[in-house]
């Protein structure tokens, strides 16, 4: 096989060897020690008044929600303007919109719940295909050791809201209460009682388990494989010290997975309220 | 440290292992049977190979998520009290 590269190819391949490799050299002359210390705990924020689960935060993940939501905020300004000729920014953002309402316009039944589960399925779709795609990139993360909580610039991956459970559990639980709001609005309150007790009124407590067990699935899948990820990454890099390359796990786990997870999550989403409008 | 301890630390790291080695069987069976009848459709019709991709990936994920139960259930035991 022969490789047919251009010049600024060759040159973006050149030095991102030799940076890659200076980092490695630095690595290992700076005797940087990396132990699976405070792996998997979080900085935790106790608030000053209440007590119980709900009185503590992650600081972590608000920060990092906000940055993403201003971020988002930031490029969407940019789109103000559409252009009867698109360019490549506007054709890309045109086909990934376009792919979602395909998808949204198969999976709900009524045309009047058409826009607004398309507008809630795209917002948790970029939302989460951005947390997701940030842990590719090396950035801000904390650790806890037994001084206490620490902040760490570039030994890690930026940290993502979705690694956090609070997060994927909230929209998760946002999309089966929207999901239950539409199918009152579409069906009635009476019919959408009756569809508790079918096919048989001993159907009951199945039906209301399975309506349960769906926001439960539906985050777990999103949080097992964002967490999941990224500690298999500092598990298999600190296995293999220095030969495997962390930037080749990190792009799988961040960019492959996470969009996947990201378009799965949407997906499902839309399939959830398009399964209760029929 | 006292027996006790130990007898704990080593159910921890037993239960982490089975949850683990058992919970990934599932997951493990149900990709395989994707990936299969997704090569058959692939090898039947070659001009859908980019629509069955994506649909197999999207299978798979969804596929995979009993396994990463499993997963987050083995890093509860291991890393939570």
């Amino acid at each position: 096989m022969k490789l047919n590269l251009t010049r600024n190819e060759k040159l973006f391949l050149s030095v991102f060897g030799i940076v890659y490799a200076a980092l490695i050299v630095y690595v290992i002359i700076s005797g940087y020690e990396f132990d699976l210390e405070g792996v998997g705990i979080r900085w935790i924020y106790q608030l000053p008044f209440g007590e119980g689960p709900l009185s503590r935060i992650n600081p972590m993940t608000v920060f990092m929600t906000w940055g993403i939501m201003a971020l988002i905020i930031i490029v969407a300004m940019s789109f103000r303007r559409f252009e009867l000729l698109p360019g490549k920014r506007q054709t890309l953002m045109e086909t990934l919109l376009g792919y979602m309402l395909e998808l949204t316009e198969d999976a709900v039944p009524r045309k009047r719940f058409i826009k607004p589960t398309f507008v809630i399925a795209c917002t948790l779709f970029i939302f989460i295909l951005i947390a997701n795609i940030i842990t590719a990139f090396p950035g801000l993360n904390t650790t806890v050791t037994e001084d206490g909580m620490k902040l760490t610039l570039f030994q890690d991956t930026w940290y993502s809201p979705t690694s956090d459970l609070n997060t994927n559990a909230t929209y998760a639980v946002m999309v089966l209460v929207i999901s239950h709001v539409f199918a009152i609005k579409a069906k009635g309150f009476s019919t959408w009682i009756r569809s508790f007790f079918q096919p048989h009124w001993l159907m009951l407590p199945m039906n209301v388990i399975s309506e349960i067990a769906k926001p439960i699935s539906h985050s777990l899948r999103l949080f097992g494989n964002i967490m999941g990820g990224g500690l298999l990454v500092l598990i298999i890099s600190y296995l293999i010290k220095y030969f495997v390359m962390p930037p080749f796990l990190w792009g799988f786990f961040g960019l492959f997975i996470g969009a996947i997870q990201a378009l799965v999550f949407s997906m499902l989403a839309i399939a959830y309220i398009g399964s209760l409008l029929e | 440290m006292e027996i006790a301890d130990a007898l704990v630390q080593m159910g921890k790291y037993i239960g982490a292992g089975i949850a683990m080695g058992i919970g990934a069987i599932g997951p493990g069976i149900g990709q395989g049977n994707i990936g299969s009848r997704a090569m058959e459709a692939m090898a039947r019709q070659p001009e859908m190979v980019g629509t069955l991709t994506t649909r197999m990936l999207l299978a798979m994920a969804v596929a995979e998520s009993t396994g990463l139960y499993s997963l987050v259930i083995a890093f509860m035991i291991l890393l939570v009290a």
